[in-house]
C-alpha cells in the first residue's frame, strides 16, 4: 500500500478516532485485574454491531494493543499482572516500584511495547496476504480441512487436558448445529422458538463465557491492591537505559512474533520465554528478579509483539491462536466477514483499514500511555463492588443493544453459567468457541463436498490443498499427543 | 462428590444422550443430501459420548489409586457459602430480563448495579445508590442518547 493511498484511508474514514479510543479502552480494561484482553474486547463487541465494519475492526484490534500493554500497569505498581501475559512484568517491574523506580518501570513497559508492537506489525503486514494467496485455489473439500485444521489448534489449547478440550470442542460444534440447517433449510434444535432460527451468533457465546463467567468468579474472589498516584509519573528510558534495553526488547520481538503465531502460544508464554532468554544473553543477568530493566522490555516487548502477530493465522487462515484472536474473529462474523482465504479477495480494503489501524494503534499506546495513567490508578483504586456492578451493567446492556433482544441477553447469562461450570471443572473453554465459530463452516463444506463428489469421501484426499491441511491437523494433533505422553512419562 | 472430572463425564453423557435423542427427532427432508441434517449431530452426540465415558474411566481409575480432588488446576475452590452469592449475581440478571419491560432501562439498570454491588460484596448505603443511580444515567447517556438504542420505555415514560 503507497503512503498516499494510507493517509487517504486514514482520513477517509474514522480509522483514527476507532484506533484511540481502542487503546484508551484496552489499557483501562487491561489495567483491571482478573479482565483480561479478550474480556476487553468482548465487552466492546455488541457496540461494533452497527458501525463500519472496518472501524469496528479496528476498534477491536486497537483494544488488543492496549490491553496488552494496559496489564503491566498494575504489575509494576500493585504486583498484580492485569492479564496473564504481563505475569512476567510483575518480577521485575514490581521489584522496580518498590526501589522508588515506578515510573521507570512504566516507562520501559511503554517504550518496549510500542517497539514490540510496531515490529509484530511489520511481521503481520508482510505475511499475512501471502499465506493466504492460495486464496482463490479453496474449493469445499479445502474449507471442510481448513475448518479441521482450525479444530486441530484444540490440541494445543486444551492444556493438561486434551481429552476435557476435544469434548469443549465438540459440546462448541453442537451449539454451531442450532438454528436452520444449512442444506436442507429444516430447523434443528430450536424448539420452536423464533430466535434460535438464525442459530446462536459467537458474540453471544463469547460475551458469556469470558466476560459473565469471569465476573461470577470474581463475586468469591479477594480484592487486590490500591495503587498510590505518587508511584506512577512515567518517566521514559534515559539514552544509557535505552542501549541496554535495547538487545531485551529484540528478544522479546523475536520470541513474541513466533510465538503469536503459534496455536495456544499466546501473550503468557510468549512473555515467560523473553524473560528467560533476555536474562540468558544479559550481561547483568544477576539483576533479574532484583528490579532489572531488562527483565521488564524484554516480557513488555513480546506480549505487544503478539498482539499483532496472532492475527496472522487469524486473518489469513481463520484460524485463532488465542482468545483475543478468537474474540476479534467474532468480531469480523459479526460484520459478515469470513477471515480466510477469500477475506483478501472480497474485503481488501477492511484488511488494509485494520493495517492502517493497527500501525496509528501502536502510536496512539505511546500517547495515550502517558495520558491515561491518572484514570488508571483511579480505576484500579476503586471498590470492586463497583466495578463490577458496572461491568455487569455493560455487559447486559451491550448484549441487548446487538439485536435489540432480550433473549439474548438470556442466552449470554446461560453461557456464563456453562463457563463458570467450565471454569470449575477446569475444561478449557477456547475449544468450545471454536468448535462454534468453526462448526458451520466445517459442516456446509463437507456436506457440500460431498454433493459435488456423489459422496465420494476420498475427494478430501484427492484435493491437494484439502489433503495437506487435513495432514498437517493430523501431525499437530499426533505432536500434542506425542507431547503430553512424553510429559506423564517424565512425571512417573 | 469429590471427583470434579467424574462429574463433568457424567454431565456430558447425560448431554450427549439427549441431544442425540433430539438429533434422531430431526425430520427427514426430500431435499436432504448423503449426510442430512441428522447426520453430524448424531456423529458429535456419539463423539461426546465416547469421550466422556474415557474421562469417566479414567477419573474412576484415579480416584481408586488416590484420594480427594484430581481438580488442583480449577480456580474455583469448592462450592460453599461463595456459591450463593454466584447464584444471586445470575438471579440480577434474571431479574433485569424481566423488569426491563415494565420499569424501563434508567431505573432497571440502577437497580441491577445497586443489587450486584450488594452481592459483590459492597454495602448498600447513599454512597451506592448515588454510585448506581450516576452509572445507569452515563450508560442511558451512551446507549440510548449516543448509540440511539431503542430499550424498552417502561410504564412510565413521561417520568424517565
Amino acid at each position: 500500500m503507497a503512503v498516499g493511498d494510507l493517509i487517504q484511508l486514514l482520513f477517509s474514514t474514522a480509522i483514527i478516532p476507532a484506533a484511540f479510543g481502542g487503546v484508551a479502552w484496552g489499557i483501562l480494561g487491561g489495567a483491571l485485574p482478573g479482565i483480561s484482553p479478550s474480556i476487553t474486547m468482548a465487552l466492546l463487541l455488541p457496540f461494533t454491531y452497527g458501525m463500519d465494519s472496518t472501524v469496528a475492526v479496528v476498534l477491536l484490534a486497537s483494544t488488543y494493543v492496549g490491553a496488552e500493554y494496559g496489564g503491566s500497569i498494575p504489575a509494576i505498581l500493585i504486583g498484580t499482572p492485569g492479564t496473564n501475559a504481563a505475569a512476567a512484568t510483575v518480577i521485575d517491574g514490581y521489584e522496580m516500584k518498590r526501589q522508588g523506580k515506578a515510573g521507570e518501570a512504566l516507562g520501559i513497559s511503554l517504550y518496549s511495547g510500542f517497539v514490540g508492537g510496531l515490529f509484530g506489525f511489520l511481521v503481520l503486514v508482510l505475511l499475512t496476504e501471502r499465506l493466504s494467496s492460495v486464496a482463490l485455489a479453496f474449493t469445499p473439500p479445502s474449507y471442510f480441512a481448513l475448518g479441521m485444521l482450525g479444530l486441530s489448534v484444540i490440541a494445543s489449547l486444551a492444556g493438561d487436558s486434551l481429552l476435557k478440550g476435544l469434548m469443549a470442542g465438540v459440546v462448541g460444534l453442537m451449539v454451531a448445529t442450532i438454528g436452520t440447517d444449512p442444506v436442507t433449510g429444516l430447523n434443528r434444535f430450536t424448539f420452536g422458538s423464533a430466535e434460535l432460527l438464525s442459530g446462536i451468533p459467537p458474540i453471544l457465546v463469547m460475551v458469556g463465557l469470558f466476560a459473565v463467567s469471569e465476573m461470577l468468579v470474581q463475586t468469591t474472589a479477594p480484592g487486590w491492591e490500591k495503587a498510590t498516584r505518587e508511584t506512577a509519573r512515567i518517566r521514559f528510558p534515559t539514552p544509557a537505559v535505552w542501549r541496554r534495553i535495547a538487545k531485551p526488547q529484540a528478544i522479546g520481538s523475536v520470541i513474541g512474533a513466533f510465538e503469536g503465531m503459534m496455536p495456544g502460544a499466546g501473550g503468557a508464554i510468549s512473555s515467560f520465554l523473553a524473560y528467560n532468554e533476555a536474562r540468558r544473553w544479559s550481561k547483568h543477568s544477576e539483576e533479574f528478579g532484583h528490579g532489572s530493566p531488562e527483565g521488564v522490555a524484554a516480557p513488555e516487548a513480546a506480549n505487544n509483539t503478539v498482539a499483532c502477530t496472532a492475527l496472522v493465522p487469524m486473518l489469513s487462515l481463520g484460524i485463532p491462536s488465542s482468545n483475543s484472536a478468537a474474540v476479534l474473529l467474532g468480531g469480523f462474523l459479526m460484520h459478515e466477514l469470513v477471515p480466510g482465504p477469500m477475506l483478501f479477495v472480497q474485503h481488501g480494503e477492511v484488511v488494509r483499514g485494520l493495517y492502517a489501524g493497527l500501525l496509528v494503534a501502536n502510536i496512539a499506546m505511546l500517547i495515550i500511555g502517558y495520558l491515561i495513567m491518572g484514570p488508571c490508578i483511579w480505576l484500579v483504586s476503586r471498590p470492586k463492588p463497583y466495578l463490577m456492578a458496572f461491568i455487569y451493567a455493560l455487559v447486559v446492556s451491550g448484549v441487548y443493544a446487538f439485536q435489540a433482544s432480550l433473549f439474548n441477553v438470556g442466552v449470554a447469562l446461560a453461557f456464563g453459567v456453562i463457563g463458570y461450570a467450565l471454569r470449575y471443572f477446569a475444561v478449557p473453554f477456547l475449544p468450545m468457541v471454536l468448535g462454534v465459530v468453526l462448526g458451520f463452516m466445517i459442516e456446509s463444506n463437507y456436506r457440500r463436498a460431498l454433493v459435488l463428489s456423489n459422496g465420494d469421501l476420498l475427494t478430501f484426499v484427492r484435493n491437494p490443498i484439502s489433503a495437506a491441511l487435513l495432514a498437517t491437523a493430523l501431525v499437530v494433533l499426533a505432536a500434542q499427543l506425542l507431547r503430553q505422553a512424553k510429559s506423564r512419562a517424565d512425571a512417573r | 462428590m469429590r471427583n470434579r472430572d467424574l462429574l463433568f463425564g457424567i454431565t456430558t453423557l447425560v448431554v450427549a444422550a439427549v441431544y442425540y435423542e433430539l438429533a434422531v427427532a430431526i425430520p427427514q427432508s426430500d431435499l436432504a443430501d448423503p449426510v442430512g441434517p441428522q447426520g453430524l449431530p448424531r456423529v458429535y452426540a456419539l463423539l461426546l459420548a465416547a469421550l466422556s465415558l474415557i474421562l469417566i474411566a479414567r477419573s474412576l481409575r484415579r480416584s481408586s489409586s488416590s484420594a480427594g480432588s484430581s481438580n488442583p488446576e480449577s480456580r474455583i475452590p469448592n462450592p460453599g457459602a461463595g456459591i450463593a452469592r454466584v447464584i444471586g449475581m445470575l438471579l440480577i440478571g434474571v431479574a433485569y430480563i424481566i423488569v426491563l419491560p415494565w420499569l424501563g432501562y434508567l431505573l432497571s439498570v440502577a437497580a441491577l448495579i445497586t443489587a450486584t454491588i450488594y452481592f459483590q460484596g459492597g454495602v448498600i448505603n447513599g454512597r451506592s445508590i448515588l454510585v448506581a443511580l450516576s452509572g445507569a444515567v452515563c450508560l442511558w447517556l451512551l446507549f440510548i442518547w449516543l448509540l440511539r438504542i431503542q430499550y424498552p420505555a417502561g410504564l412510565w415514560p413521561s417520568v424517565i
